[in-house]
C-alpha cells in the first residue's frame, strides 16, 4: 500500500522535472548559438560599427575565453563554497561559537571592499594574470554564501534540534540529515547570488591581464568599438542568465521536495 | 546588518574560560612578525622591492617590544573578564599607535640616504598584523558591547597619527613618496569620486523610492521592473559602461543641446548613467521590502484607531521602514563606491584612475595610493550609515 | 524504573532544580506540575541527559545514568515535546520512522512498525503516511509526535507538555487516548504540564514543584485531599478542589446496591466520575441517581449524602492513616 502512495507522490515533482531544464537549456543554447555564432555575424557587426577595421573580437576564439571566464569563475565559487559554507558550520557548532560575531562581522565587511581595489592589492602580491581576479572573486563572493549559510542554520527551529537530540540522533546525524537539508534551500541561494554577481564581476580580471570574457569589452573600451564590448557583455550576460535560472530551477526543485516551507 | 542583530550577543563568561578568538588572532599576530617580510626596499619607483624580516627591519629591540605587545594581548585573553578586555583594547591602540614609528625605524635602518629615489614599502607582515588588529578591535567591540562609536572614533584617532607620521617623518615611505609627487591629483580625484558616488546614490535614491511607491500601487509594474533590474545587474559593469560610449557620443554629435550640457560618449554622462543603473536594484528591493515588512496587523491597528492613510505612511509606516531603507541605501552607496573606479576606464576621473594608470605602468605604489582611498571611503561609509541605521532604529524595534 | 536522588541543576548563578528525590516505578504515570519556570521541564531534560546535571544521582533501571552512552540511552526513551519538533523536510511516515532507522532496523520492519502505530494513534495510512508536518492539523501533528516518540518501543516516555498548544476540546481528546494508550501499553511515563486538570486525570504520581523544588508529591487523591501548603492548594483549585477530587471517582465505587425505594427517574452510567454525578444532580434537582451500565439497565443508586459522607470517611482515614 505505501508502495502505491509513494509512486503517486513521486509524479508530482516529474511532472516538473521537464519544466526543469526547459528554462537553463534554453538559455544554454543561446549561449552556444552566440559563441559560435559570433564570428559569422560580420554583417550585423558591421552595421553597427561600419568604420572599425575590424568588428569580430579575433585575439582568442570566444569559446576559449567562455572557459576561462567559467574557470576563474568555478574555482573561486569552489573555494567560497567550500570555505563560506564550513565557516557557517564551524562557527554554528558548540566549539567554534566564539568565532561566530567575528565572522558574521568579517564577511560582512567582505563585501564593503570594493572588487577593484582588491584586484588591484593583489597584484603587488599574486602579479599579473588569473590569480589576482580570483582572489578578488573569493573575497566578494563569501559573504552572501557565509550570511546564508548562517541565517539558514539558524533559521532551523531550536525545537526541532532538540528533538533531533532527543530522539538519540548524533550532532554528525543532526548536520547532516535535519540543520543541512532545512538550510539547503538558503544556502543555495547565496551560492547564486554569489555566483551570479562574480560572472559579471570577473570580466574585470581583464585590466589586470587575466584573458577572459572581459577582453573584448575593455579592446572595446579602448579602441572606441561598440562591437566588441556588445560581444563580451552578450556572452556574459547570457552566461550569468543561464547560471541563474539553472539555480533558479534547482531552489524550486529543493522547495518542492522539502515541501516543508510554507512561504 | 540585519544579520548581526540576529546574533547572540556574546556575553562576557566568567571563569577562566579562555577566549579563543583573541588567543588564535595573536598567534597569527606572531607568527605574521616573523615568518613575513615587515617591509620591502626599492631603489626605484618601478623595481619590486626586496624584502626584510622584522629583525632586520626593527632590530631586536623593536621586535622584542612587537612580540611582547602581542604577547600580552594574548595573556590577557586567558583570563577574559571587563577590566582584561578593556585591557587588551588598550594594548591593541598601542600597538596601532606604534606602527608608524616602526616604519620610521625601519626606514633608518634599512634606507641609504645615498639614493634619492630608494623608498620603503609596507611589507605583508605589516599588512597582515594591521588588519587582523581591526578584527581584535571588533571582536573587543562585541565582547565589552561598546556602541559602533567607539571604534570609528580610535580608528579616527590612530589615523590622524599616521597622518601626522607620514607628513612629518615618513618621507621614506613609497606611499607617502607617491602622494607627494601627485597630492593635487589625488586630492582632486577623490573629490570628483566623492561627487560622483554622491550624485549617483542621490538620483537613485529618488528614483528608487519612487518605483518602489509605483511598484506598490501597480503590482503588475513590480514583476517587470524587477526582472528589467535583476538583468541589468547580470551585465559586468565594464560593458555597461562601455555599451554606453557609443549611443551617447551619437546623441551628443546630434543633439546639440545635450552637448551643451556636458553630455558626451566618455566622462561622467555615462558613468553618471551606469552607476544609477547598477544602484537601482538594491535600492529597489530594500525600500519595496522595507514598506512590505510592515506588519500587517500594526498596520490593521493603525486604521482601526482612525488613522488616514497618509498619517498612517508617514506616521507608522515609513518609520518601521527606515532602518531596512537605510540597509538599501548603505548597500547602494558602498557598491556605488567600488563601480567609480571602474568609471575611470571610460574616462570619468575619480580614484580609479591611480589604479588603471598603475596597472598600466606597472607602478604598484601608485596602485595602493588609489585603491587604499576607495577602501577606506567604503570603510567609512559602510560605517557610518551602519551606525545611522542603528540610531534610527525606533526602541524596542528588532 | 527512574530515581533522582537530590539532583541539583544550575545555569551559571542561577539554580533551577535544586536537591530533588523522585522515584517512578515501572509502568507508573508521573506528572511535574508547576508555574513556569518551576525547573519540571529542566528536570524533565536531564532524565535523557539533553541536559546534564550539576549533582546528584539519577538511575534508570537501577543504573547510574552515565553508564549509558547519551546518544543510545535517547534512542531508549520516547519524548514528546509541545511543538511536536517534527522534521518539516520529512513526511509523517519517515519521521516516525526515525529512531528505528538509527537503530538500522530492517526496511520491512520499520514499514510494519509504522503502520502499526499509525493506526494504534488514528492516523489512517493511506491518508497520512506522505503528507509533511505543515499539512497537519495541532492535534494530528501531535500523534505523530507521540507515534514518534513510541516507534521503537521505549520503556520509557518523556512528555514536555505535549497538549499545551493544542485547543480546549483536541487536548481533553488527546489526553482521553494518551490514557487509554497508557492502560495498553504501560510505558514509565514521566509527564509535564502547568495544567492540574491534565495531571490529575492522567497520573499515577503526582508531582508539584515550585523553584526548583519538590513541594509535594503523592497519589492525585492524596494531594487533593491534604495539600501541604496554599501554593498547592491553589495549584490544585482552591475551593474547587472538592469538584476535582469528585472527577477522580467513578460512579460506579460509590453506588450502593438497588434498594427497596422507588429507583430514581434521572439515570447516570457507571462509567461516569463523581463530580460528572453531582452535576446532573444539580441540574435535575436530584438528591438520588440510578446507576445504569452500558445497556441503561439500573445496577444500583447514587445519592448525594452517600457522596458527601463517603468523602467524609475518606478523609477521615486517611487523616487515620
Amino acid at each position: 500500500m505505501t508502495h502505491s502512495a509513494t509512486r503517486r507522490q513521486r509524479r508530482v515533482p516529474h511532472a516538473g522535472q521537464k519544466r526543469f531544464w526547459t528554462r537553463p537549456l534554453l538559455w544554454g543554447v543561446l549561449l552556444c548559438i552566440c559563441v559560435a555564432g559570433i564570428p559569422y555575424a560580420e554583417g550585423l557587426f558591421r552595421w553597427l560599427e561600419p568604420d572599425a577595421r575590424q568588428v569580430i573580437y579575433q585575439r582568442a576564439p570566444f569559446y576559449a575565453l567562455l572557459g576561462r571566464h567559467m574557470l576563474v569563475v568555478g574555482a573561486a565559487a569552489v573555494v567560497t563554497i567550500a570555505v563560506g559554507v564550513g565557516a557557517g558550520i564551524a562557527v554554528t557548532r558548540r566549539r567554534g561559537r566564539d568565532f561566530l560575531p567575528l565572522v558574521a562581522q568579517l564577511a560582512s565587511l567582505g563585501q564593503t571592499f570594493p572588487p577593484v581595489a582588491v584586484l588591484a592589492l593583489a597584484v603587488p602580491i599574486l602579479g599579473f594574470g588569473t590569480l589576482p581576479i580570483i582572489m578578488a572573486l573569493m573575497l566578494y563572493g563569501l559573504l552572501p554564501i557565509v550570511r546564508n549559510t548562517l541565517a539558514g542554520l539558524q533559521e532551523v527551529e531550536g525545537d526541532i534540534k532538540t528533538a533531533a537530540r532527543a530522539m538519540g540522533m548524533t550532532p554528525v546525524q543532526i548536520l547532516q540529515r535535519v540543520e543541512l537539508p532545512l538550510a539547503a534551500p538558503v544556502i543555495l541561494a547565496g551560492i547564486r547570488t554569489s555566483v551570479t554577481i562574480n560572472i559579471a564581476t570577473a570580466a574585470l580580471g581583464a585590466t589586470v591581464g587575466a584573458s577572459n570574457l572581459g577582453d573584448p569589452i575593455i579592446a572595446g573600451i579602448i579602441n572606441g568599438n561598440m562591437a566588441y564590448v556588445i560581444q563580451g557583455a552578450l556572452i556574459i550576460a547570457l552566461l550569468a542568465l543561464t547560471l541563474d535560472s539553472l539555480f533558479d530551477s534547482l531552489q524550486t526543485r529543493l522547495r518542492q521536495r522539502l515541501s516543508a516551507f510554507p512561504r | 546588518m540585519s544579520l548581526l542583530d540576529a546574533l547572540p550577543t556574546p556575553r562576557l563568561e566568567r571563569g577562566s574560560y579562555p577566549n579563543v578568538v583573541l588567543v588564535s588572532l595573536s598567534a597569527v599576530m606572531l607568527a605574521a612578525i616573523w615568518g613575513l617580510d615587515a617591509v620591502s626596499m626599492a631603489p626605484n619607483r618601478i623595481v619590486q622591492g626586496a624584502g626584510a624580516g622584522v629583525m632586520e627591519a626593527l632590530g631586536w629591540p623593536g621586535a622584542l617590544l612587537a612580540s611582547l605587545l602581542v604577547l600580552a594581548l594574548g595573556t590577557l585573553a586567558f583570563r577574559p573578564n571587563p577590566t582584561n578586555y578593556s585591557a587588551a583594547l588598550g594594548v591593541v591602540v598601542l600597538i596601532l599607535a606604534l606602527m608608524p614609528f616602526g616604519l620610521m625605524v625601519a626606514g633608518h635602518f634599512l634606507i641609504d640616504p645615498a639614493l634619492p629615489q630608494a623608498r620603503l614599502g609596507i611589507g605583508a607582515g605589516y599588512w597582515v598584523v594591521l588588519f587582523v588588529l581591526l578584527l581584535c578591535l571588533i571582536e573587543l567591540r562585541l565582547r565589552l558591547a561598546l556602541t559602533r562609536l567607539w571604534p570609528m572614533l580610535i580608528l579616527a584617532g590612530v589615523g590622524l597619527l599616521w597622518w601626522l607620521c607620514a607628513w612629518l617623518w615618513l618621507g621614506d615611505l613609497a606611499l607617502v613618496q607617491e602622494y607627494r609627487a601627485r597630492d593635487q591629483q589625488l586630492i582632486r580625484a577623490v573629490g570628483q569620486h566623492v561627487v560622483l558616488v554622491g550624485v549617483a546614490v542621490s538620483i537613485s535614491v529618488v528614483l528608487g523610492t519612487l518605483l518602489a511607491l509605483l511598484m506598490r500601487r501597480y503590482a503588475r509594474l513590480q514583476k517587470g521592473a524587477f526582472a528589467v533590474l535583476n538583468f541589468l545587474q547580470t551585465i559586468p559593469s565594464l560593458a555597461l559602461f562601455g555599451l554606453l560610449l557609443a549611443p551617447l557620443a551619437w546623441l551628443s554629435a546630434n543633439v546639440p543641446v545635450l552637448a551643451e550640457l556636458g553630455v558626451s560618449g566618455i566622462g561622467n554622462t555615462p558613468a553618471l548613467i551606469a552607476l544609477v543603473a547598477y544602484s537601482l536594484l538594491p535600492m529597489v528591493r530594500n525600500t519595496y521590502i522595507a514598506l512590505e515588512e510592515v506588519s500587517a496587523d500594526t498596520l490593521e491597528a493603525a486604521s482601526a484607531m482612525g488613522m488616514r492613510a497618509s498619517q498612517r505612511f508617514w506616521q507608522v509606516r515609513l518609520p518601521l521602514a527606515l532602518p531596512v531603507l537605510l540597509e538599501g541605501v548603505r548597500i547602494t552607496t558602498v557598491q556605488a563606491i567600488g563601480l567609480t573606479a571602474v568609471a575611470a576606464l571610460i574616462g570619468a576621473g575619480g580614484l580609479g584612475t591611480f589604479i588603471f594608470q598603475g596597472l598600466g605602468q606597472a607602478a604598484m605604489d601608485m596602485v595602493l595610493l588609489g585603491a587604499l582611498p576607495i577602501l577606506i571611503l567604503a570603510l567609512m561609509v559602510d560605517a557610518a550609515l551602519s551606525a545611522l541605521t542603528e540610531v534610527l532604529r525606533p526602541g524596542g524595534v528588532q | 524504573m527512574i530515581e533522582l536522588s537530590q539532583v541539583s541543576k544550575q545555569f551559571g548563578d542561577e539554580t533551577a532544580v535544586d536537591a530533588i528525590n523522585l522515584k517512578v516505578a515501572k509502568g507508573k504515570f508521573c506528572a511535574l506540575v508547576g508555574t513556569s519556570g518551576c525547573g519540571k521541564s529542566t528536570t524533565l531534560r536531564m532524565i535523557n541527559r539533553l541536559i546534564e546535571r550539576s549533582s546528584g544521582d539519577i538511575l534508570l533501571d537501577g543504573q547510574p545514568i552515565e553508564a549509558y552512552d547519551p546518544v543510545k540511552l535517547r534512542r531508549r526513551i520516547g519524548y514528546v515535546i509541545q511543538s511536536t519538533g517534527l522534521f518539516p523536510h520529512w513526511t509523517v511516515a519517515r519521521n516516525i520512522g526515525l529512531v528505528p532507522r538509527l537503530l538500522k532496523w530492517s526496511a520491512d520492519d520499520i514499514q510494519a512498525r509504522v503502520g502499526e502505530l499509525m493506526s494504534l494513534l488514528g492516523l489512517p495510512l493511506e491518508e497520512f503516511a506522505h503528507k509533511y508536518p505543515h499539512q497537519l492539523s495541532g492535534g494530528q501533528a501531535q500523534r505523530v509526535g507521540v507515534a514518534r516518540a513510541l516507534a521503537a518501543d521505549p520503556d520509557i516516555l518523556l512528555m514536555d507538555e505535549p497538549f499545551g498548544a493544542l485547543d480546549p476540546i483536541t487536548r481533553i481528546k488527546l489526553q482521553d487516548e494518551l490514557a487509554a494508550l497508557q492502560a495498553r501499553l504501560h510505558k514509565t511515563v514521566v509527564f509535564v504540564t502547568h495544567d492540574m486538570d491534565e495531571a490529575l486525570k492522567l497520573a499515577d504520581h503526582l508531582v508539584v514543584m515550585r523553584e526548583g523544588q519538590i513541594v509535594q508529591q503523592g497519589t492525585p487523591l492524596s494531594l487533593l485531599q491534604r495539600p501541604v501548603d496554599a501554593f498547592v492548594e491553589s495549584l490544585l483549585g482552591g475551593l474547587e478542589r472538592g469538584l476535582k477530587q469528585a472527577a477522580l471517582s467513578r460512579v460506579k465505587d460509590h453506588m450502593s446496591s438497588l434498594g427497596p425505594t422507588l429507583p430514581s427517574q434521572y439515570r447516570i452510567a457507571a462509567d461516569c466520575s463523581l463530580r460528572q454525578a453531582l452535576s446532573v444532580m444539580l441540574r435535575d434537582h436530584a438528591d438520588r441517581l440510578t446507576v445504569v451500565d452500558q445497556h441503561d439497565v439500573p445496577i444500583g443508586e447514587l445519592s448525594l449524602r452517600r457522596i458527601v459522607k463517603e468523602a467524609q470517611l475518606e478523609k477521615g482515614t486517611s487523616r487515620d492513616a
